[in-house]
């Protein structure tokens, strides 16, 4: 009888706590204010017809690169084609109409196949974008010739490497070479024995040769790389200054479907010093996840970047331990996603509530109300039972009040696809960040952003700013360097890098959403460590900042 | 202060007029006839706002009648001291005009320094009528809010003191401004695409209206060298108001008023869709003012009559300003204090075209309107070009100047900028008006006509130095022309039409 009224106790107690918790997500749902951006899937209808495909080896992998390719500030788009070829895709898009892109078949002598992501920047300094091309075979790097073609063969930019399955990159301009170190991170160790269970490759770490005098026009830029080891199946790294040291260290995630007693990684990349592992004695702590893709921002503006990390089920949102840095310098993290709504770990939407699988991640403010958001492509594996099959992408918007609320079905990104790699990027220059997504299988995904929602219709959403770097001779992109915008008491903070995401990379403007403000300041700390002088700009307009210049100058698309 | 004169611009009391004014009459007690109508709202209840303005009921041009209803609500609103009932104060965000959160409520809500600093608009906007300017006792201190109210003080390392401006005719001086803008953007877009046509630099001029704002190199990337702009911000945004120039509308100029003077604040700003919340200033009172309530107070203000030019009958003084605004051109005077502008269109939209996020803007919503301002019976005394366009006589150029220099830094008493707006540059001060609207100066702390002239340095310091070369009674005789430059004598919204 007693144990009887304990359940019918129990039973009630559960029932009043799950309709809290359905109030509270209800009231959640209703809390949020700001302005919904709506999205229109435009792909076909703007000339894009590509789809990544292939056996196993492409279930992961699927980036896009969104760059400028010829000069004309828009950003063109490189899609992964798994063992359908690379594609380059031109961006004729009209200022704020409708997106439009022309395929250029001739972009390079060599059909590039099987490739598995992409990422862009400057390796040779010479003011055209290269692009790190990520397969599984060997990997290359392309040649930008500054006109939407590139030099498959360019014998400087010859990498030694082996037949591996890469799947991971990130690059970094340490200030005493030419070129940017890089770092290709690889995935399952196909030949090894026992393989794929816990046969994980290590990584090749390209270090920029010498240059001795003696050494001619052609001389390979790179020579054999470093290894990595151990690598625990990578899926995305990103050098990151986590600790505002200004020497940034690599940080890796990686797939526990694969390996075997391994974890999340950082690395120390120390001037001189062989890059080491951070180890539980210096505070890293172990986490093991299903890592697919990285994303960093400085959420709070202190000057330490916060990192999601997406996997299947809850993505990670980390914070940096402030006690446990400034007292030991350790990189201790506290997982902040659930109190802030962004586990993202399951379909916002239909009745399939098995775990999500999420993949590239992306902050940027794409509703242009001063807030940071976070873009999330999601999808199944390929047909894996105990994940959620019908997985949409995630648009989780920022809150005032802190925290974030999810607006994908609203924002229109509900869509039955497999997402992998995606770029968040204004594609029209209209200052609305639109979204890419490389879907498995099929046509991906190019998600126009209409503005805000408001009764039937969309209006202009907050003020914005897109901002671009750009200094002399070795870095002119300036890979590295933060840019902080001020206006009234906020400070918003952007960070150059290569790396991170799914496989996939951008370079161009950087995007920075005012809100309400219709002016503000902005202070580059380049990565040298030297702080330019406080640029006033005008909200609504892109700005190219030279460094040492007085003034930035604006630009004004077509 | 003036003896035997007539005002030239006087309403002549028409037929129609007093028809009108009929009209007025029962339209402006309307708005608060409703509201005593209102069972809710106790008879001596004396709320700001019982009810406010529906934004949804003004859609396109409005009406003559239409409009004359909102302008009476304009000026109830304009008048009115708010109440705690209303929603004034903001006990937990400070007078920025970023939505800025404080750290800790202040101990004094009413604060000369970072306000709440007055009950009403009239306040300070009353020399010498409602919407006039204000003594220098009403001065304002202009911060840009910090979180730390301990900041927030008469110390000019924190604020500047500003004078209040009239805003007589300051519906004429937005269409003017707008026109400009679009004029100076315009020229920024043919530059630029016949920059990249010819894939070499060109440079233009950037004149509108015969004010030149300097020039401006359009570069074949498509980027813009701004290096040797004039008196306008970067963007080419033309924004004439504040003592600075740095506010582009009236409608952002009464939001920005709203919060920094009353602690009540605009929904279009302050409310949930940009703050996350419907009490940001958290006094316990949500969306205190909503959109149409801007809107009537925009109307107010933007359909108030422009100063005008007293008919002396004293013969030595009219002969003395007639000779006076002789030398006043001859001298330089009129290359900035330009005469009048001419002005194309007379349809007032609000919200207009210029405003950026946190002032209402045309895509808003759906229910924009025009006020036509040739409804009202000022416009009908302005005088035409050959071209058909309104001569606006403001005597003004909307355009900022460098006014101190090291010799005489009178009017470069400030410490700080203003965004973006070096401590020594304002924009030209327009003089219609300026004899009803001692004391002068931006901080408002020089008595006479005569000192704040001399008080010019910087760019028109040359100028000055020629003035002050005058003859003394040539010198006198500028000054007996600026004393015909008045505000009209007090006026009902009746007299508008």
């Amino acid at each position: 009888m007693a144990y009887q009224k304990i359940q019918t106790i129990v039973g009630a107690l559960a029932t009043i706590i799950l309709s809290l918790l359905c109030t509270q997500t209800h009231s959640d749902e209703l809390a949020y204010t700001g302005d919904i951006p709506v999205f229109e899937e435009t792909a076909s209808k703007a000339g894009i017809e590509h789809y990544y495909e292939g056996p196993w080896e492409y279930f992961v992998g699927g980036g896009v690169a969104a760059f400028d390719c010829n000069g004309d500030f828009k950003p063109d788009l490189f899609f992964a084609g798994g063992t359908n070829p690379a594609s380059l895709y031109v961006n004729q898009s009209a200022t704020g109409g409708k997106l439009d892109f022309n395929k250029k078949d001739d972009y390079v002598s060599a059909v590039q196949t099987a490739v598995t992501g992409a990422y862009p920047l400057d390796i040779d300094n010479d003011g055209f974008m290269d692009l790190a091309i990520l397969r599984v075979g060997k990997n290359r790097l392309l040649r930008g010739n500054g006109d939407c073609t590139f030099d498959h063969a360019y014998e400087p930019f010859r990498l030694e490497t082996d037949s591996s399955w890469t799947t991971a990159f990130s690059a970094n301009f340490d200030p005493s070479t030419a070129q940017p170190s890089l770092v290709f991170g690889n995935y399952v160790d196909r030949i090894a024995p026992g393989s794929p269970w816990g046969t994980c490759d290590d990584h090749d770490f390209y270090q920029p040769s010498p240059k001795d005098g003696n050494t001619g026009d052609n001389a390979r830029l790179y020579a054999e790389p470093l290894k990595l080891s151990p690598g625990y199946c990578s899926l995305s790294m990103l050098f990151t200054d986590w600790n505002r040291s200004g020497r940034p260290s690599l940080r890796v995630t990686n797939d526990r479907q694969y390996h075997r007693g391994g974890e999340e990684q950082l690395w120390h990349f120390d001037s001189g010093a062989q890059p080491r592992l951070y180890t539980q004695n210096e505070g890293w702590q172990k986490v093991v996840i299903w890592g697919m893709g990285i994303a960093s921002a400085d959420l709070n503006a202190d000057g330490f970047p916060e990192f999601a990390l997406t996997s299947m089920g809850d993505t990670k949102l980390q914070q940096l331990e402030l006690d446990a840095f400034e007292e030991n310098g350790w990189p201790k993290y506290r997982d902040i996603g659930y109190e802030n709504g962004a586990t993202a770990h399951r379909p916002y939407t239909g009745t399939d509530l098995k775990p999500s699988t999420g993949w590239h991640a992306e902050f940027d403010d794409i509703n242009n109300d001063g807030l940071l958001d976070l873009f999330i492509t999601k999808g199944n594996v390929e047909q894996m039972p105990d994940f959620a099959s019908n997985d949409p992408d995630n648009l989780l918007l920022g809150k005032h009040g802190g925290g974030f609320h999810e607006a994908g079905l609203e924002a229109g990104l509900a869509l039955p696809t497999r997402g992998r790699g995606g770029a968040v990027v204004d594609l029209n220059n209209d200052g609305a960040l639109d979204l890419v997504v490389v879907n498995r299988g099929s046509n991906v995904s190019l998600f126009r952003n209409k503005g805000a929602l408001y009764n039937n219709r969309t209006r202009i959403s907050g003020n914005w700013l897109q901002i671009k770097l750009h200094q002399h001779g070795i870095n002119r992109n300036a890979i590295g360097a933060k840019i902080s915008v001020k206006s009234g008491n906020s400070t918003r903070i952007r960070t150059l890098q290569v790396g991170g995401g799914h496989a996939s990379g951008e370079s161009g403007f950087v995007h920075v959403g005012l809100g309400v403000a219709e002016r503000a300041s902005i202070r580059v700390l380049w990565p040298d460590g030297q702080w330019s002088a406080a640029y006033r700009a005008f909200a609504n307009n892109f700005l190219i900042i030279e460094r040492n210049s007085t003034e930035p100058k604006y630009w004004y698309p077509e | 202060m003036h003896d035997a004169k007539t005002v030239s611009m006087i309403m002549k009391t028409t037929a129609l007029a007093a028809a009108i004014s009929s009209v007025v009459v029962a339209t402006s007690f309307s708005f608060q006839a409703q509201a005593t109508d209102d069972s809710s709202v106790a008879p001596w209840n004396a709320q700001a706002i019982p009810r406010h303005i529906d934004q949804e009921q003004l859609n396109g041009v409005l009406t003559r009648s239409e409009m004359e209803a909102l302008i009476s609500s304009g000026e109830h609103l304009f008048t009115a001291r708010f109440r705690k009932e209303d929603g004034v104060g903001r006990p937990m965000s400070t007078q920025a005009i970023i939505p800025t959160k404080k750290k800790r409520p202040a101990r004094h809500e009413f604060s000369r320094t970072a306000g709440l600093d007055a009950n009403a608009c009239v306040s300070c906007h009353n020399q010498p009528l409602t919407g006039g300017a204000g003594d220098f006792s009403v001065n304002v201190f202009v911060s840009e809010g910090f979180q730390n109210t301990d900041f927030d003080n008469t110390d000019p390392q924190f604020s500047n003191e500003r004078n209040t401006n009239h805003l007589m005719g300051a519906g004429l001086i937005e269409l003017l401004a707008r026109e400009m803008t679009d004029d100076l953007q315009n020229l920024r877009k043919v530059a630029v695409q016949t920059a990249r046509q010819q894939a070499s630099t060109h440079s233009i001029d950037l004149v509108t209206k015969g004010v030149n704002f300097g020039q401006l190199h359009a570069q074949p990337d498509g980027t813009v060298d701004l290096k040797d702009l004039e008196g306008v911000d970067q963007d080419l945004v033309i924004r004439p108001f504040t003592q600075k120039g740095v506010i582009t509308s009236l409608r952002q100029f009464t939001v920005n008023a709203l919060n920094h003077h009353h602690g009540m604040l605009a929904t279009e700003r302050f409310g949930e869709r940009w703050t996350g919340s419907r009490d940001f200033d958290e006094d316990g009172f949500e969306d205190e003012i909503q959109a149409g309530d801007v809107s009537a107070l925009v109307a107010w203000q933007a359909t108030l009559p422009p100063p005008g030019r007293l008919e002396v009958d004293n013969e030595a003084w009219r002969s003395a300003a007639i000779r006076g605004e002789k030398q006043f051109d001859a001298i330089g005077c009129s290359s900035c204090h330009r005469p009048t502008l001419p002005l194309k269109s007379v349809k007032f939209a609000d919200p207009g075209p210029y405003d950026f996020a946190g002032t209402r803007r045309t895509s808003e919503d759906d229910h924009n309107a025009i006020y036509d301002l040739s409804l009202t019976s000022w416009l009908q005394q302005l005088p035409h070009n050959e071209n058909g366009e309104i001569l606006v006589p403001l005597f003004g150029d909307l355009k900022r100047h460098k006014i101190a220099d090291q010799e005489v830094a009178t009017l470069g008493n400030e410490l700080l900028s203003q965004r973006f707006v070096e401590r020594d540059v304002f924009i030209t001060s327009e003089l219609w008006g300026i004899a009803s609207t001692d004391p002068y100066g931006h901080r408002g702390d020089l008595t006479t006509l005569h000192e704040v002239i001399e008080a010019h340095g910087g760019d028109a310091r040359k100028t000055r130095d020629k003035y002050l070369a005058l003859s003394s009674q040539d010198r006198e005789s500028i000054i007996a022309f600026l004393s015909t430059l008045v505000i009209e004598p007090p006026q009902s919204v009746a007299d508008n039409f």
